[in-house]
């Protein structure tokens, strides 16, 4: 009876451990820290600290890290990547919209989702694709035509196929999306095409949508007195960079991009709400509960969609929700988890467009400053002092990591009408000056104060998120095609391999059998380095 | 059948015929310009003048000089560059091309004497710093096909006061190498941690940078200004000679 008894034991556990293993549940998810192995969401846990307690690889041993696998994408693409890996097996996109299912061990491919795409696909800045989400034995990928689409995990095939928008309207999906419950929250590109940006939510059974949140409010609706005329119909304000999840007040945390057009707001004078802003959606309704705009009407492309960082921490000796966030306009800013309202905020960057920011956060503006038809030169430059490349943040250090550009652009100032599918951006900046084309570094800051506690100069301005870990080091990339691992303490370099091929992607890491595993995308493939054996 | 092989005829006729702009009124063209500054200056340059994308003003294309050449290439984009296709109407397309096309007619002629210019281009030594054709030296910018992306004007700025406008590839690194000895050359790639030159006697060196002392980059032109020592005709000469330089 004994014997039956632990057989029948056994028999449940391997049946729990099947039923895991493949299964990736929403308290997964929850409780992705705990499971630093895996890495299932687009920056490692719902908090998006892009941080992992694995400590295999230390600044003592990061020295032995040698190329493991390489899976080589057959494009010319832009690869902006960030891989899932669950239970051994890696999911990433390959640009345009494919999505690849490979043995997180040694690279080698499961299945392939290929993407049939319509011929004419206008996206601003490439046909990119920053990654997958997973729930069950699902993957989501959202498409640069603008669709939602739900794959077996285990096969590839597709489980359903919602259109989000109308790609010829502009219209395009390069964000990974997000799972949160039984929803796909999933955002929108085209701030540089007039297109109304928005958040949805999908159920993920069905693919229908459950709620969409439209970020450029319409006449009537509160926000919708800072767009005069119609403007609010091409206001931009996309989603196109994945944000975080704060489960204990439901809350979706998301930035929105730049309001359109980019660079002459004669058009859509007023504050545009809710652009350039930090959201905070219910995450069952997809009302707002609050809001922070970074930059009121901004006229220099200077979105807001950073990764949010949400920290729950001391605020000037009280216990306090937190979300820590260093904005493409220069300023690195903490704001109140609760209620959005604005605690902090420094230059972290080189910026000559405000004199600081007032007590709610506001910037001070400094005159001349706008685009103009001579053109202005203002730091930071079009591409901002930061992107939508992944910030970190690690527990263990309590620092603030992230890439950062040192550079101004010549913001010029055209003229501007709307038409559907074309590029609304009402200006020529020119982005990069050829004879001063800046520089940049992966940076640490305190973020409780925005000091800078060490700088790792980089000769180009990098496209490459951070990771830290535990093992005390922050992983970082080039567009020179160097892929480092520095002291998280010190900032002082550990490692570095040079990839021959510009990174712009985020690092991940994970366990496979008992091996810690580092990935990056690099040039057209994605390299994955193990200690030596 | 006689006049199904006239209709046949007529019909192959007209698909011979060259594609014609309808919209080439003056109201075409400023409507045409307007939507370029729009749409096609950010990589063209607010006079097509060229950037990111090649100049468009010369009446020279790399992908086709017809009409009908550019209006697939806007319409449908250039597939394997950054050139997008566009979602307009015909009509707003013919307007933009009607727009370049008066930019074409109204490209600068060159005043001197493309012959003389040539052979001025032997016998001041330009030759031996620039490629023309396969021919000459390599510390220069090959100049085979300058005449298609620079306009007049750079051409004879580049000529008076070279460093006026110095592409960074001809920008130039001064350093101590690690035994100490003085290095100059053009930068030819440089990252954080090393830098690719070619030195004054056209020789290909790598360096890590941390090896390296006083390391610096001039932006500035190696050439001699010819600003006292060329002027006048024989300048437009030269400069009527480096304007031919547009291969096929």
């Amino acid at each position: 009876m004994k014997m039956q008894r632990f057989a029948v034991t056994c028999l449940a556990a391997i049946c729990f451990a099947v039923l895991v293993r493949g299964q990736v549940t929403y308290e997964r998810l929850l409780n992705a820290g705990k499971e630093p192995g895996n890495w299932m969401t687009y920056s490692g846990s719902y908090r998006s600290w892009r941080y992992s307690s694995l400590d295999q690889i230390t600044r003592q041993t990061a020295s032995r890290l040698k190329v493991e696998w390489v899976y080589q994408m057959p494009t010319t693409l832009m690869v902006e990547t960030t891989p899932l890996v669950a239970d051994g097996i890696m999911y990433l996109t390959e640009p345009p919209s494919n999505v690849v299912a490979l043995d997180a061990a040694t690279g080698r491919q499961y299945w392939k989702y290929r993407r049939e795409l319509p011929n004419r696909i206008n996206v601003c800045c490439g046909q990119v694709n920053r990654g997958v989400a997973i729930l069950g034995n699902r993957i989501f990928v959202g498409t640069v035509d603008a669709h939602l689409v739900a794959l077996d995990a285990k096969t590839g095939a597709v489980l359903w196929d919602v259109r989000v928008a109308d790609h010829t309207t502009g219209h395009s999906i390069t964000v990974a999306p997000l799972v949160v419950k039984d929803t796909v929250i999933c955002g929108i590109s085209g701030g540089e095409y007039g297109v109304r940006g928005f958040l949805d939510a999908y159920d993920v059974a069905t693919g229908k949508r459950r709620w969409r949140f439209w970020t450029v409010p319409e006449p009537g609706q509160p926000g919708g007195e800072t767009w005069p005329g119609d403007a609010w119909k091409t206001g931009g304000a996309p989603t196109w960079t994945t944000g975080s999840f704060d489960a204990e007040q439901n809350l979706i945390i998301w930035g929105t991009g730049n309001p359109s057009p980019d660079w002459n707001g004669d058009s859509r004078r007023g504050d545009n709400l809710y652009s350039d802003s930090a959201i905070a959606l219910d995450a069952d309704t997809g009302k707002l509960k609050w809001y922070f705009q970074f930059v009121p009407h901004d006229v220099h492309d200077w979105d807001a969609t950073q990764v949010p960082i949400l920290v729950d921490g001391e605020w000037r000796g009280q216990p306090r929700k937190l979300i820590y966030w260093a904005h493409r306009n220069g300023f690195y800013y903490v704001l109140d988890r609760e209620k959005g309202t604005f605690l902090f905020g420094t230059p972290f960057a080189k910026q000559t467009w405000a004199k600081g920011l007032d007590s709610a956060g506001h910037p001070i503006r400094l005159p001349n400053i706008d685009p103009s038809p001579e053109g202005t030169y203002i730091w930071p430059g079009v591409q901002g002092a930061t992107n939508w490349y992944s910030p970190s943040y690690n527990p263990l250090t309590k620092l603030f990591y992230l890439s950062v550009w040192e550079n101004r652009s010549v913001y010029r100032k055209g003229e501007q009408e709307y038409s559907p599918g074309n590029r609304y951006i009402g200006s020529v900046p020119l982005i990069d000056l050829p004879e001063d084309p800046g520089h940049g570094a992966v940076r640490a800051l305190n973020p409780q104060t925005g000091e800078r506690v060490w700088n790792y100069d980089l000769h180009t301005k990098p496209w490459a998120g951070v990771l830290s870990t535990a093992g005390q080091l922050v992983f970082g990339g080039s567009d020179e095609g160097h892929f480092f691992a520095l002291d998280a303490e010190t900032g002082g370099e550990v490692w570095r391999q040079n990839l021959g091929g510009i990174i712009r992607a985020n690092p991940v890491t994970y366990l496979v059998n008992g091996r810690q595993f580092v990935s990056i995308a690099a040039g057209s493939a994605l390299f994955t380095f193990a200690l030596a054996r | 059948m006689r006049t199904l092989v006239a209709v046949i005829w007529a019909a192959s006729l007209a698909a011979q015929q060259p594609l014609r702009n309808p919209r080439t009124s003056p109201e075409d063209i400023a409507l045409g310009a307007k939507t370029f500054r729009s749409h096609c200056a950010p990589c063209h340059g607010m006079h097509a003048e060229g950037g990111r994308g090649p100049n468009l003003a010369s009446g020279r294309f790399y992908r086709g000089s017809s009409d009908a050449n550019l209006l697939t290439n806007i319409t449908e984009g250039i597939p394997g560059t950054e050139m997008p296709a566009l979602f307009y109407m015909e009509d707003r397309v013919w307007q933009i091309i009607a727009y370049i096309r008066s930019l074409n007619a109204a490209a600068e002629r060159p005043a001197g004497d493309v012959s003389r210019g040539a052979a001025l281009f032997m016998s001041k030594g330009c030759i031996g710093c620039h490629r023309v054709g396969g021919e000459g030296g390599s510390l220069g910018p090959d100049l085979t096909g300058v005449g298609k992306i620079r306009s007049i004007e750079h051409l004879r700025q580049s000529i008076v006061d070279p460093s006026a406008d110095v592409q960074p590839r001809y920008w130039v690194a001064s350093f101590k190498d690690d035994s100490g000895k003085p290095v100059e050359g053009f930068v030819m790639n440089e990252d954080t941690y090393s830098v690719q030159l070619m030195d004054l006697n056209q020789q290909l060196h790598s360096y890590q940078k941390a090896a390296l002392r006083g390391y610096k980059v001039e932006k500035v032109s190696k050439m001699p200004s010819y600003k006292d020592s060329l002027t006048g005709e024989p300048l437009n000469d030269l400069v009527a000679y480096l304007a031919s330089l547009r291969p096929e």
